[in-house]
């Protein structure tokens, strides 16, 4: 099989191609797409959607769904934020209590699914709501807005176009990366969402994989929520509102298989990175309101359907 | 089913308050359309209604902006004795059978901040008249611009049918002074994420070109103050909406002109003042002086305020002064009352 050949079959390769092509198409259209700036902005809004995506896929790669990682992330942010507004706690003891609040919410998830036998979309669908209502319960849709200085500042700093949110995304996603394809634990999260009889009969715990792919997911939903208050500033009640779309279509569009049993760290990064250009070309390029949902929706199906004819199996 | 569930709920509710209106038996519930910074002060509303009218009042926040969520609260608090609704409306026209469910066995309601499509059993719609607010904050933009410059406007959500009405009329505003014009109109941004992202995409690519930003929707208002601060632009001139800590701060550190308050206290206070009277025996006058809107001929407005620089630091006189306009005539005005 030929080089070329080769490329055209990786989850990454062809993705790459459309982004950079959408890249050099949105600058040609609109100079500013390569200002500075909008390229810090796209970055930032990167850095943290792509921790969202990657907490759906490791739910993905075991053959899960999981409603509830926005909910997750929002109970972890408005945690983290609270901690500090309410009672004053050091940063780092606010971003451990946040963290526990990912890890927690995942290790609910991933004990009632195996537990019950439940399918993990019920479940999390259950928990959603549960986490959501926790925090509304909290917050009473009031955002906390003492946050300290030295988070803000981390939040909205960058070097030229680089954000220092990035530095927390690219090594988590560095860490995902090498846990997927080196760590044993995470190649049996694969294993178990290609064939869990297989996987059961090999000897591999059914339960842990499922449980470590919630509190993986739940502790990277977290993060992705924490990363949230510093950019915005504030604990906002609604920190991840928004995030169900771009959780599923992000590794989708990067080769997941829903079934389970396979995923790709790169291409759900370029998945991310396709979704911020659309988003950032449909308001660069000044696009009706009223077209935009139609518009995003319809781009992120092609990108999906693209990705599928490049490998129908 | 739906109904069947509704009508067993409803009339155990009914048997348990024996049907029998009295002042001293109202229970309101006031009950947004899911979380938001803005129905917080409706709380605050039903305590001091619940006490200044003798009362039970209380504010019910669905978990989520889905009508269907917010349908099953109502049915809760039904069952748990509440007599009197006052509802954000989840759906223009989907509240509107929920509302005249209620209505079958004797509930009244009204919708606050928001209205339903009419017809409609809601006795009133007690709101802002965002029309107007946002004409007027937009006029107030063109004032501190001098005169002339591009205007971007960031707005909520596309399916609530304020945002058109608001979009129309900074389209007016603009459309009445020479050199004025509106370049791009950002919706669907009512959450952080998105808004953060949009807002400063747009910066990126027009922060040179814009000289007025309007924001017509509290989460845009807040992300675009963050990032006029973050940039440290005081040349971009903004007017925002209600009253975010994020936005007052940046009203008073120049970041921002001003803010078009909106009176969400007042309409949870009225509303419970004007459900109690209802309870009691009065009904909703026809031929008073009720305001038109594309949803309703039964509006009342709550109220608008610009504040500005001037006047951040005393924000609530301006509402508290509204409230009590309308508060003074509103038995004459609107009810037809026994005795």
């Amino acid at each position: 099989m030929s080089t070329t050949m080769q490329l055209l079959r990786t989850d990454w390769f062809g993705l790459l191609v459309a982004f950079l092509l959408g890249a050099i198409m949105l600058g040609v259209a609109q100079p500013s797409f390569l200002s500075t700036y909008n390229i810090y902005v796209i970055l930032t809004a990167f850095a943290l959607s792509v921790l969202v995506a990657l907490s759906q896929m490791v739910i993905v790669a075991i053959g899960q769904l999981n409603l509830s990682v926005g909910a997750i992330g929002g109970l972890a942010a408005i945690t983290f934020a609270g901690a500090m507004d309410l009672w004053n706690v050091p940063i780092p003891v606010a971003i451990l209590i946040g963290l526990m609040v990912g890890v927690a919410g995942g290790a609910l998830n991933g004990v009632v699914t195996h537990v019950t036998g439940l399918n993990a979309f019920v479940v999390t669908l259950a928990t959603l709501s549960i986490f959501k209502g926790t925090n509304i319960g909290i917050t009473e849709a009031q955002p906390f807005y003492d946050i300290p200085e030295a988070v803000k500042t981390f939040g909205n700093a960058r070097f030229g176009f680089f954000p220092y949110l990035l530095f927390v995304s690219g090594a988590i996603l560095v860490a995902v990366w090498v846990f997927m394809r080196r760590a044993v634990l995470g190649r049996q999260l694969l294993a178990v969402g290609g064939n869990r009889n297989a996987a059961e009969l090999s000897g591999i715990s059914i339960g842990r994989v499922v449980v470590a792919a919630h509190v993986l997911s739940g502790t990277l939903a977290a993060v992705a929520g924490m990363l949230a208050v510093a950019r915005l500033q504030l604990g906002q009640p609604t920190i991840g509102d928004d995030w169900l779309i771009i959780s599923f279509a992000a590794p989708v569009i990067g080769g997941a298989v829903l079934a389970g049993g396979h995923v790709s760290v790169g291409g759900t990064l370029l998945g991310v990175a396709i979704i911020m250009l659309i988003n950032n070309a449909l308001v660069l390029l000044n696009v009706n309101p009223y077209a935009v949902q139609l518009l995003l929706g319809a781009l992120i199906l092609a990108a999906v359907a693209l990705s599928r004819f490049r490998d129908p199996a | 089913m739906k109904i069947n569930r509704y009508t067993t709920v409803a009339a155990a509710a009914l048997l348990l308050s024996a049907g029998v209106a009295q002042a001293s038996d109202t229970k309101a519930a006031l009950v947004p359309g899911g979380p938001h910074p803005y129905f917080a002060a409706w709380e605050g509303a039903a305590a001091a209604a619940a006490e200044d009218f003798d009362v039970e009042a209380e504010y019910e926040v669905p978990p989520a902006w889905e009508l269907s969520q917010q349908n099953e609260m109502i049915e809760s608090l039904v069952a748990q004795g509440y007599n009197a609704f006052l509802v954000f409306p989840g759906d223009a026209s989907g509240t509107n059978a929920t509302l005249g469910e209620l209505k079958d066995f004797g509930i009244p309601s009204a919708t606050l901040a928001g209205c339903t499509e009419a017809p409609t059993p809601a006795l009133f719609c007690l709101g802002t008249d965002v029309y107007n607010s946002a004409y007027l904050g937009t006029q107030e933009l063109i004032k501190a611009m001098g005169g002339s410059g591009n205007i971007a406007h960031f707005t909520g959500f596309l399916v609530d049918p304020n945002t058109q009405l608001r979009i129309d009329a900074v389209e007016k505003a603009a459309s009445e002074h020479d050199g004025v014009e509106v370049i791009q109109v950002i919706a669907d941004i009512d959450a952080p994420e998105p808004a953060d992202e949009k807002i400063n995409a747009f910066l990126a690519a027009q922060g040179d070109n814009v000289d007025g930003i309007v924001t017509t929707a509290w989460v845009p208002a807040v992300v675009a103050a963050t990032s006029l601060r973050n940039l440290g632009d005081k040349r971009i001139k903004m007017v925002g909406i209600d009253h975010d800590q994020v936005v007052l701060d940046a009203i008073k550190d120049g970041y921002v002109h001003g803010t078009m308050l909106q009176n969400p206290y007042g309409q949870g206070y009225i509303g419970v003042y004007a459900m109690d009277l209802v309870r009691s025996g009065c009904t909703m006058k026809d031929d008073a002086p009720w305001m038109t809107t594309a949803q309703t001929d039964r509006f009342i407005d709550s109220g608008t305020a610009f504040v500005g620089a001037d006047e951040v630091d005393n924000y609530q006189d301006a509402m508290v002064r509204v409230t009590d306009e309308i508060m003074a005539d509103f038995k004459e005005t609107y009810m037809n009352c026994p005795n």
